[in-house]
């Protein structure tokens, strides 16, 4: 037989599994997780795990709702503060900016995306947990003092300070990304819309968002992915305390992957500790990839209207 | 050429980065006719056009001098507000571009940016103007469907719809039927003929038969340098020059070889006259003499007299703001080009 057909064949086989094993990588993960999960899942019923706020692992409480409030506080916070300004950015960059400013704005903001999170982490105590201390915290608390605001919390390591951290981590993944699909707009429709005496303004606003606005979903979703699992930092800044179910920006937030990286491997001994983490990585595993669908769903949504009208 | 000027173009010079797109144009455009720009791909046709509603400055490293004086008000004067001026100038491109809305949208849009928002008032307009633009019957049961679900035909005739619902004074067309199918095309073509009495029309074309349909006036560009210009009749008939033959012709064109160059730079009529005579005397019959003159002379009486004496003049150009150049072939009988 041909050498050639054999190494063709060959080639073709070794793809093909090197794919499957890359796919069958997140089924495994959720089995395994789900696997390791079991044990508390069989003795406390899922209602008590998720709405639950009482983590005492020495008697067998194990609510993880302050955890998943937690994750949800700093996200929304994050993805509050970074969409609006990172696509703000990105309109700039790519509407306004001269080439030259172009030029240079790409690889720093490729530069901050490369960054390390536990130097976002260590920047964001030496930053902004004096800022929200110092100034955010009593400022809202004389001037709101209503619901999202009250705290009693005076440290500064808060939902808020993580939320701005991680904030600052997703700029370069949403400016980007959006940017990338700011360009892809074609220039003709720029182009009639000035035509008919439309300011800059009006153009973005009317003609080239609308066109490019799955793009742009699509950059958030993207950018809220990476917020979601994001824990060095947030870990280092959002306090992290046990027992608070946290109800203001400033209470300390607690998010899951903060607790999996900072209690796993430690008081094994204590009887399905283990088993609730894994709980807990499981959880975090499912509403990313639900997060995810639903975004690509909305994006695939959008597109599909798109082309058809 | 007796006609009422409504765009008088004045040594305009188009840069991007550093190649020269448009290298001292002078012209004026009529107003209420149709006029054609003519010319090879790559000749400065669409910068042209596109200068006139300042569009050109949107490309990167573009840079313009010169200037456009539309209604006697030059447009690159920097007290100049771009969106009016634009609102004026009616664009339809090569290629339809719809904006991602609904078909009454489309129209509405251009109304809508200017802060008209009564909606009597938009429906009246994007009613008139569909039925302008001949799309009205085709459309009028759907028109809050997307407008990208038209055809490419329809599409083109819509964007004439939402220039023409601004009230511009001038449609400036960039092969605006280049990319539809002849039916379209010829649809185009009419609306305008129509439009002409109402608006002044540029129009760029590669299209010479389309060119022959339409125009009453013919711009004739070569590599950013205007060649010939006039009423489409004599320009298409009759052309002075000999790369607008060869163009029309469909022939290669290609620059003459010149045998000799003489400056006469400073030197007023009759005198450059007079040197011109005595250099084509030193020539072969067929030979060609290149003169550089201030463009003044070039433009006026040295080349009609040099014609007089039976030579062939191949091409009068304008070398920069102030220097023009005659491309002279001394005459002979049995020469033909």
């Amino acid at each position: 037989m041909n050498i050639r057909i054999i190494k063709e064949n060959l080639v073709r086989r070794a793809m093909f599994g090197l794919c499957l094993f890359v796919f069958s990588l997140i089924f495994l993960m959720a089995f395994g997780l789900y696997q390791k999960s079991k044990p508390i899942l069989a003795i406390v019923s899922l209602k008590d795990l998720l709405f639950s706020s009482s983590w005492h692992p020495t008697q067998g409480h194990f609510g993880l709702s302050s955890f998943i409030a937690g994750t949800f506080w700093v996200t929304a916070i994050a993805v509050i503060i970074a969409v609006p300004l990172s696509i703000l950015t990105a309109i700039y960059i790519s509407e306004y900016a001269s080439g030259c400013v172009r030029r240079l704005a790409k690889p720093i903001i490729d530069l901050l995306a490369g960054i390390s999170p536990i130097i976002f982490g260590v920047w964001g105590i030496i930053a902004v947990v004096p800022l929200v201390r110092d100034y955010l915290m009593p400022f809202f608390s004389r001037r709101f003092s209503f619901f999202p605001f009250v705290s009693d919390n005076y440290t500064g390591f808060s939902a808020l300070t993580g939320g701005i951290v991680l904030a600052v981590m997703t700029f370069p993944i949403i400016i980007s990304v959006v940017e990338e699909v700011l360009r892809t707009v074609p220039f003709e429709i720029r182009e009639a819309s000035l035509a008919l005496g439309a300011t800059k303004w009006q153009t973005i606003k009317y003609a080239v968002l609308k066109k490019a606005r799955p793009g742009i979903i699509a950059a958030v979703i993207l950018g809220v992915s990476r917020a979601f699992g994001e824990t060095m930092a947030v870990l280092m800044v959002a306090g992290c305390s046990l027992g608070v179910f946290p109800k203001s920006v400033f209470d300390p937030a607690y998010p899951l992957p903060a607790l999996i990286a900072n209690t796993y491997g430690e008081m094994m001994s204590i009887p399905l500790y283990d088993s609730a983490v894994l709980l807990a990585a499981f959880i975090l595993l499912i509403v990313t990839a639900l997060f995810n669908m639903v975004g690509w769903g909305i994006l695939l949504y959008i597109e599909r209207k798109q082309a058809s009208g | 050429m007796k006609f009422k000027t409504h765009i008088s173009v004045k040594n305009l010079s188009v840069w991007y980065g550093r190649h020269q797109a448009l290298n001292n144009i002078s012209i004026d455009i009529p107003d209420k006719k149709i006029t054609a720009i003519i010319g090879p791909s790559g000749c400065g046709k669409s910068t042209l056009l596109k200068s006139f509603n300042r569009l050109v400055e949107l490309q990167d490293g573009a840079k313009v001098a010169g200037e456009v004086l539309v209604d006697g008000e030059d447009i690159y004067n920097p007290k100049v507000e771009v969106t009016h001026l634009r609102k004026k100038m009616g664009l339809l491109s090569q290629r339809p571009q719809v904006l991602p809305a609904s078909i009454y949208e489309n129209v509405a849009y251009g109304l809508r940016i200017h802060g008209i928002k009564d909606k009597r008032k938009l429906d009246e307009v994007v009613r008139h103007y569909l039925k302008e633009s001949n799309l009205w019957d085709e459309v009028k049961d759907r028109l809050h469907s997307s407008a990208s679900k038209l055809s490419i035909g329809q599409q083109q005739r819509l964007c004439l719809a939402r220039g023409l619902a601004v009230e511009p004074e001038v449609i400036l067309g960039d092969e605006p039927t280049s990319a539809l199918d002849p039916l379209s095309a010829e649809c185009i073509e009419q609306r305008l003929l129509e439009l002409k009495n109402q608006y002044t029309i540029v129009l760029v074309t590669h299209i010479l038969r389309q060119a022959r349909r339409l125009a009453d006036h013919i711009i004739f560009l070569y590599l950013g340098n205007l060649i010939e210009h006039g009423p489409a009749e004599e320009v298409l008939k009759n052309p002075r020059y000999l790369k607008t033959k060869s163009y029309l012709e469909g022939k290669f064109i290609e620059e003459p070889k010149i045998d000799k160059e003489l400056n006469l730079r400073g030197v007023i009529y009759p005198d450059n006259l007079i040197a011109a005579k005595l250099a084509l005397g030193d020539l072969q019959f067929g030979q060609i003499l290149k003169i550089i003159v201030d463009y003044e002379q070039a433009a006026s009486e040295l080349p009609k007299a040099i014609e007089h004496e039976g030579h062939k003049i191949l091409e009068v150009t304008k070398l920069d703001k102030n220097d023009g150049a005659i491309i002279v072939q001394k005459h002979n009988g049995g020469y033909v080009i």
